[in-house]
């Protein structure tokens, strides 16, 4: 539990410390390039681990709809747009809008869906979250 | 090292807003393929075909901008290319997390606190050269709020 614990957070750390190396690198390229090389590099990196590991290519694989594939497209524009902003905004501000963006749009979607459970709860973490967005605008 | 004192515009907040939203689109399709061919294959096949997209993007780019007009930048330090690899290690910690007692919830939520902590000391002490950013009170409280709601949300639909 102890080292589930530490592996969470370090994976959160990860997270971050990935979008300000590629805020770097965009900084001598753009953003495009450091996305492009993001993804390169965890390519291959993945590919060496899957071939001594296994498991590169499962049973049942192609059995994802077709649109889950969409995935890495999406991810391409979310590293490019993350690497240009850390650089403008600093990278707590970019966490934590982008934090807030993912968990307002996972209450919406969820709702769309009909899950409608938890509402009050959700629709409280939202105001909060707006609140703290509004905090972010707000001049000295 | 310089310093950056600017706030978010309007602009940002709507650009990374939306990122996160693309995020959770992301999260849900990644999920999907995770669901069928597991966490690894996953975040494999979203790299490969990640990389496949930023080149197609850049290509249409360069067809849209003539050369030659940029001014030189310095150049990158080679660790600067290796994102890639923590985000990669990153699915490798998550696969084992929400397989835990922590599950989704616990790996989300630890996980927030792992980038609140980590971006508030890069921005602190400038890490890996971007600009160093001071965070004042009102920062602290934005942060407050934005990771408070996140929790709610995330324990609530946990």
């Amino acid at each position: 539990m102890t080292l589930a614990i530490l592996y969470a957070l370090l994976a959160g750390i990860l997270v971050s410390l990935s979008r300000q190396l590629n805020g770097r690198l965009a900084l001598s390229t753009t953003a495009l390039i450091a996305s492009f090389w993001n993804h390169i590099v965890g390519f291959a990196l993945l590919t060496v681990l899957g071939l001594i590991l296994g498991g590169l290519w499962p049973q049942g694989a192609l059995d994802a709809p077709w649109y889950a594939y969409l995935g890495g497209t999406i991810g391409v524009i979310f590293v490019a747009s993350g690497s240009w902003l850390i650089a403008r905004i600093g990278a707590i501000n970019t966490a934590m809008l982008v934090i807030g963006g993912q968990m307002i749009f996972g209450v919406l979607f969820d709702t769309l869906r009909g899950n409608t459970d938890n509402l009050v709860l959700n629709l409280l973490g939202v105001a909060l979250i707006i609140a703290g967005m509004a905090l972010t605008q707000k001049r000295s | 090292m310089s310093r950056a004192q600017t706030r978010p515009s309007p602009l940002h907040i709507f650009l990374a807003f939306g990122s996160g939203g693309l995020l959770t689109l992301m999260v849900d399709f990644n999920g999907l393929v995770a669901f069928h061919g597991g966490a690894m294959y996953s975040s494999w096949v979203a790299h490969g075909t990640g990389t496949i997209a930023a080149i197609a993007f850049l290509a249409l780019m360069r067809l849209r901008t003539a050369p030659g007009e940029t001014a030189p930048k310095p150049a990158a330090p080679l660790w600067a290319y290796l994102g890639g690899v923590s985000g990669a290690i990153t699915v490798m910690l998550t696969s084992i997390t929400v397989n835990s007692a922590l599950a989704l919830s616990g790996t989300l939520a630890l996980g927030l606190a792992g980038q609140v902590l980590f971006s508030l000391a890069a921005d602190r002490w400038g890490l890996f050269g971007l600009p160093q950013r001071i965070p004042k009170i009102r920062d602290f409280g934005a942060v407050a709020l934005i990771f408070a709601g996140s929790l709610i949300i995330i324990f609530a639909n946990g």
